[in-house]
C-alpha cells in the first residue's frame, strides 16, 4: 500500500500534486498526534500524582506508629537495646504519698546509646524532681519550658554530654530520654512525684501504674474544625486526632515470643497516721511488715515483677469507721496550703424514694479488651443489668471501630428487654479498633423526653485510646443533663481518661482489675448511681482569703469524700462547707487551727490548679492562651512537669568522643497482663506489614538503631495474587513517542523540500 | 522514494502501539457498560447472565466506593481474559459476607486504578449477585510479593481484600502487589 502511494508520488509529473499529497499526509499525522496528545493528557490528569508516591496516605491507620516502631530498621542493622530496671519507692504520709521512681539503664552494647522510655504515672501526680546518676556524680534537673528543655537536651546530646529529659505526653504518660550512655555503662534516672492518697468506700488506696497500654489512635480521616468565635467563620481543619501518636506508642513485646522485660521492684512505706487495719494488694503478691501499729512496709513477695500491670494497694483503719474528716496544712514561704477531706454522712437510701432513671450502658469490645478484660467488662455489665429497677429504662451500646445501639431508644427494664440485652452482652467478642468518640456521642444523644428522669451513662472501657482530648471535647459539648460514670477495666486502664471523663461528666469512676473485683466495685458504683448526691456545695473561709481548687465544688456521691485544696494567706478561723443531701441541708465547719502538718501539699495544690486550667481549656471557659499562661506560671513556680514544662539534667563534662556515633534505642514494653496480643496486633500477623524506615532527625552522626524482631513470616496457606498490570500505558507512551519523533522528522523533511 | 517509506512505516508502528494500548482501555470501559447491564439482569432474574454471547465468564459482584464515586463489576475468576474486562474474584476465596477472605484483583491501570485513592476508613460496598449488599471498611494496606501474600482465604471473619499491581505508576510488570484489606461492618 505504502509502496503504491510512494510510487505515485515519485512518478508524479506534477510537482503541485506531489506537494499536496505530502501536506495532506503531514496534516493527517499531525491531527492524529494532537488527538493522541489530548488522550494522553486526559489519562495523565486522571492520575494527579504521577510520581511514584508511596501508599503512605492509606497507611495512616490505627497503631501505625506502633507497627513502624516494630519494624524500623537502620541502614547499619540491628543494635542491642539497653536493659532497664525499675525501682519504685513510695512513702505514704497521711493524706499524701511521695514516690521515687528509679530507672536503671544498662547499656550492654559496645556503642554509645540514647535510650527513650515511655512510662505511666498516676494522672494526678506532681512530678517535681529529676536526678541523673552517672558514675559517682549526681546531676539534678531543672524545670524549663518544654521547648527550651528540648533544646538544652539536644545540644548536650550533640556535644557528647550525658543528659536526661523528662517530658509529659499525657497527664499519666511521661517519657524519659537519656543521651550518651557509654558502652557497658549504667546510668540511673530518678524522678520523684507527689500524689494524693485516694479515699473511697471505707478504704484508702494507692495506685502505681507500671505500663502504658497500647493505645488505639484513630486515623486522621474525619477532619475536626475548630471555629473560634472571633475568627469570623474562618478556621483551620486539624487533621490528626492524635498528633503525637509516635510519642505514646512503644514497641510491645509479644508475651508468647519473648520473656517479660523491665523488672520492677516496689516498696511502699505506709505511715497512715492512724492505727492500720487490713492492707491489701489487689494484683501482686506482697509481704507486709509492721514495725508499729501506725506503720506498714509493703514489698513484693517475688522481689521483682515484670512491669505489666498496675500496682494497687488499699488499706483500712483498724477502727470500724473511716475518719470522715481530714485536715492538713503545709507552710511554704508566707502562704499556707490546705488539704481537706470531708465525707458527707450517708443518708439511708430508704429515706428517699429512688428517682426513676435512664441508664445507658456502653461497653468497649475492641481488640485491646481481648483476654480477661472483656470477661470483666461483660461480668460487670451483666451485674449492672441485674441491678436495674422496674421503674428504670435502659439501653446498651457496644463499640469497637464499629458500633451497635441495641434498642432504638431507651426501653423499660422489664424481663423481656433485660433478657435480650443479657444475651446480646453475653455474645460479645473483643475485636477491632477503639472508636470511642462516636460511642460517647451516641450515649449522650438525649431525645429530651421525660426530662424528670435522671440520665446516667455507664461507660465500660480500658481507655486505651490516644485521642483523649477529642473524647473530652465530645463530653463537654454534649453532656447536657447526662452524668457519666466510667468503669476502667483491665490490668492497666487509662486512669487519666477515666478520672477526667467522670469529672467532665459530673459522675464518678471506678476501676476493675480482676473478675473478683467486679461485684464489689460495681456494687459501690451502683450505690452511687442509686443514692442521692450532695449537691449545691459551697465553701467559705471565715478569716483567711483563699485560692480554692476545685473552684466550683462538684457534686459528691455516696462513700466519696469531697477533696479540697486551697492556698490561704493565714491559718486562722474556720472553713465552712454547705450543701444539700437530697432535700436536706447539710453544713460542716472545720477549725483551721486544728490542721495537722502535711507534706508536699503545695505541689498537690498546684497540680490540681493545673488540672483545673486544662479542664477550663477543654470547656472553653479559658482561651488556650490564658490557660497555657496560667499553667506555665504555676509549673515554673512549683517546679512541676506539665504539658508545657519538662525537667532536664545535663552532666557538665562531655564524655562521648567526637566522631563516635550515638544510637537511639526506644525501649520496648510488656503487653499489659491479661491482654491478648493477637487481638491487638493480630492483623499484622496475618498480613505482613510493609516495612517502613524511620530516620533519625537532623544530625548525621545519630543513626537509628533497632531492637526489633524480624517481620512475622507469611502463613503457609496463602493464595497467589494474579498478574494485574497491562502494557496499555507502556504501549501508549511508546506509540506516542514514536509518533512525536516521526513528526519532528517530517517537519525536517518538509523544510528541506521547501528549500 | 525511501524517505517517505520509512516515516510511514514508523508512523504505522507508532499508531499500532498506541492503538493497542488505547484498545485495552477502550475494552475495559466498554465491557463495564455491558457487564453492568448483565449484572443488573443477574440480580433481577437470579440466574447468571453472560455479558455478551461469546463471553466465558459471568459478573459476580459490584464493588462500590461511594466517596470516590467508583462502581465497578467483578467477574468470576481472575484469568487474564477476565481481567481485561473487569475485576476478578480470585478462585477459591470466600463470597462477600461469608466467613473467610474474599479476594478481588484487577489491573492497576484500569478497574483498580481507584485503589490508590482509597483511604483507611473508607467504606467499600460489595453487592453480591443475589442482590445482597455488604459494607466493609478499609482498615489496612500492605505491599506484598504475589507469591507471599500471606492471605489465608479460610482464616478470619468476613473480610475483603482488593489487590492490584504495585507500584501504581510503574510501566512494567513487577512481582509486588498492593493489598487493601477491609473488614465487614454491616450486611443487609
Amino acid at each position: 500500500m505504502s509502496e503504491t502511494i510512494d510510487y505515485d508520488i515519485r512518478s508524479s509529473a506534477h510537482p503541485v500534486r506531489s506537494w499536496v499529497v505530502t501536506m495532506l499526509l503531514f496534516l493527517l499525522l499531525e491531527a492524529a498526534a494532537v488527538l493522541l496528545v489530548g488522550f494522553a493528557a486526559l489519562f495523565l490528569s486522571l492520575t494527579p500524582s504521577w510520581s511514584a508516591e508511596g501508599p503512605l496516605a492509606p497507611l495512616t491507620k490505627p497503631g501505625d506508629a506502633r507497627s513502624g516502631a516494630l519494624l524500623f530498621k537502620s541502614d547499619s542493622g540491628y543494635a542491642e537495646a539497653p536493659r532497664l530496671g525499675i525501682d519504685v519507692d513510695v512513702v505514704v504520709s497521711g493524706p499524701t504519698a511521695r514516690a521515687r521512681v528509679t530507672q536503671l539503664f544498662k547499656n550492654t552494647s559496645a556503642q554509645w546509646l540514647e535510650a527513650v522510655y515511655v512510662y505511666p504515672l498516676p494522672p494526678d501526680s506532681a512530678v517535681d524532681t529529676l536526678k541523673m546518676i552517672v558514675g559517682d556524680r549526681v546531676v539534678v534537673g531543672d524545670i524549663k519550658p518544654r521547648q527550651q528543655a528540648k533544646v538544652i537536651y539536644e545540644q548536650a546530646k550533640r556535644e557528647g554530654k550525658t543528659a536526661a529529659l523528662t517530658e509529659q505526653e499525657r497527664p499519666n504518660i511521661f517519657t524519659n530520654s537519656l543521651a550518651n550512655i557509654g558502652p557497658g555503662e549504667t546510668v540511673l534516672v530518678q524522678i520523684e512525684y507527689q500524689q494524693q492518697v485516694s479515699q473511697e468506700a471505707g478504704a484508702f488506696s494507692l495506685r502505681v501504674p507500671l505500663v502504658v497500654a497500647p493505645r488505639y489512635n484513630p486515623k486522621p480521616i474525619v477532619q475536626s474544625v475548630d471555629l473560634r468565635p472571633d475568627s469570623n467563620g474562618w478556621g483551620a481543619a486539624s487533621n490528626d486526632p492524635v498528633p503525637d501518636r509516635d510519642r505514646i506508642s512503644s514497641e510491645v513485646l509479644d508475651p508468647a515470643k519473648s520473656d517479660p522485660v523491665n523488672p520492677t521492684k516496689i516498696t511502699v512505706r505506709l505511715q497512715a497516721g492512724f492505727i492500720i487495719g487490713e492492707v491489701k494488694s489487689h494484683h501482686h503478691q506482697v509481704t507486709v511488715d509492721s514495725p508499729d501499729t501506725k506503720t506498714r512496709i509493703v514489698t513484693l513477695a517475688e522481689g521483682v515483677v515484670p512491669a505489666d500491670r498496675d500496682f494497687e494497694l488499699t488499706w483500712k483503719p483498724a477502727a470500724a469507721a473511716m475518719p470522715s474528716v481530714g485536715l492538713f496544712h503545709e507552710q511554704v514561704g508566707d502562704a499556707d496550703y490546705l488539704l481537706a477531706f470531708v465525707t458527707p454522712p450517708t443518708v439511708a437510701a430508704t429515706a428517699q424514694r429512688p428517682q426513676p432513671r435512664d441508664v445507658i450502658f456502653v461497653i468497649d469490645n475492641s481488640g485491646s479488651m481481648g483476654g480477661t478484660s472483656i470477661r470483666q467488662a461483660k461480668a460487670s455489665l451483666l451485674y449492672a443489668l441485674g441491678r436495674l429497677q422496674p421503674g428504670d429504662r435502659f439501653n446498651v451500646i457496644r463499640f469497637d471501630d464499629t458500633m451497635t445501639v441495641l434498642f432504638p431508644g431507651s426501653v423499660p427494664a422489664d424481663a423481656e428487654h433485660v433478657g435480650s440485652a443479657t444475651s446480646f452482652v453475653s455474645a460479645l467478642d473483643a475485636r477491632g479498633g477503639t472508636e470511642m468518640v462516636p460511642a460517647m456521642r451516641a450515649a449522650l444523644t438525649d431525645d429530651g423526653s421525660d426530662s424528670e428522669r435522671v440520665r446516667q451513662v455507664v461507660f465500660l472501657t480500658d481507655g486505651a485510646i490516644g485521642n483523649e482530648q477529642q473524647l473530652f471535647e465530645t463530653i463537654t459539648a454534649m453532656r447536657g443533663r447526662s452524668r457519666i460514670f466510667m468503669v476502667g477495666i483491665g490490668s492497666a486502664p487509662n486512669t487519666y481518661l477515666m478520672s477526667r471523663a467522670a469529672e467532665l461528666g459530673r459522675g464518678a469512676f471506678t476501676h476493675i482489675g480482676s473478675v473478683e473485683q467486679v461485684e464489689e466495685r460495681m456494687r459501690d458504683l451502683f450505690a452511687k448511681l442509686e443514692n442521692p448526691v450532695v449537691t449545691g456545695l459551697s465553701a467559705t473561709f471565715s478569716e483567711a482569703s483563699a485560692d480554692l481548687t476545685p473552684a466550683v465544688l462538684p457534686d459528691v456521691y455516696r462513700n466519696e469524700p469531697l477533696v479540697l485544696a486551697a492556698k490561704i494567706d493565714r491559718l486562722a478561723g474556720s472553713l465552712q462547707l454547705k450543701g444539700r443531701i437530697g432535700d436536706q441541708p447539710w453544713t460542716i465547719t472545720l477549725p483551721l487551727a486544728g490542721a495537722a502538718e502535711g507534706k508536699g501539699l503545695s505541689k498537690l495544690w498546684a497540680r490540681r490548679k493545673i488540672g483545673d486550667a486544662e479542664v477550663a481549656r477543654t470547656m472553653r471557659q479559658m482561651t488556650p492562651e490564658e490557660a497555657d499562661g496560667a499553667i506555665l506560671k504555676l509549673a515554673m513556680e512549683h517546679q512541676l512537669v506539665t504539658r508545657l514544662t519538662s525537667l532536664v539534667a545535663v552532666d557538665k563534662t562531655p564524655r562521648r568522643p567526637d566522631g563516635e556515633p550515638l544510637k537511639l534505642a526506644e525501649l520496648p514494653i510488656n503487653l499489659p497482663a491479661g491482654w491478648d496480643f493477637e487481638k491487638v496486633f493480630g492483623e499484622r500477623n496475618r498480613l505482613p506489614a510493609m516495612q517502613k524506615d524511620r530516620r533519625a532527625e537532623a544530625e548525621g552522626e545519630v543513626q537509628l538503631a533497632a531492637l526489633k524482631r524480624p517481620v512475622v513470616p507469611a502463613a503457609p496457606a496463602t493464595i497467589t495474587l494474579p498478574k494485574t498490570a497491562t502494557d496499555a500505558e507502556l504501549s501508549m507512551l511508546l506509540g506516542l513517542g514514536i509518533l512525536l519523533l516521526e513528526l519532528i522528522w517530517l517537519a525536517a523533511i518538509r523544510r528541506r523540500a521547501a528549500n | 522514494m525511501p524517505r517517505f517509506v520509512i516515516p510511514l512505516v514508523i508512523a504505522l508502528v507508532g499508531l499500532a502501539l498506541f492503538g493497542h494500548g488505547a484498545l485495552i482501555h477502550a475494552k475495559a470501559i466498554v465491557a463495564q457498560v455491558l457487564l453492568d447491564r448483565a449484572f443488573n439482569q443477574t440480580i433481577a432474574t437470579g440466574h447468571p447472565v453472560k455479558p455478551w454471547s461469546w463471553a466465558d465468564t459471568v459478573p459476580v459482584a459490584r464493588i462500590v466506593v461511594k466517596r470516590l464515586g467508583v462502581s465497578t463489576i467483578a467477574l468470576a475468576g481472575s484469568s487474564g481474559q477476565a481481567l481485561a474486562f473487569g475485576a476478578g474474584h480470585v478462585e477459591g476465596t470466600a463470597e462477600p459476607g461469608e466467613p473467610g477472605i474474599a479476594v478481588y484483583s484487577a489491573h492497576r491501570d484500569t478497574h483498580f486504578r481507584f485503589l490508590r485513592d482509597v483511604r483507611i476508613g473508607d467504606e467499600i460496598e460489595m453487592v453480591r449477585r443475589d442482590g445482597r449488599t455488604f459494607r466493609y471498611r478499609a482498615d489496612a494496606a500492605h505491599v506484598v510479593r504475589f507469591d507471599a501474600s500471606g492471605i489465608d482465604p479460610a482464616a478470619g471473619g468476613p473480610e475483603l481484600v482488593l489487590s492490584t499491581c504495585w507500584p501504581f505508576d510503574a510501566l512494567t510488570e513487577g512481582p509486588e502487589r498492593y493489598v487493601l484489606h477491609a473488614t465487614l461492618i454491616a450486611g443487609e
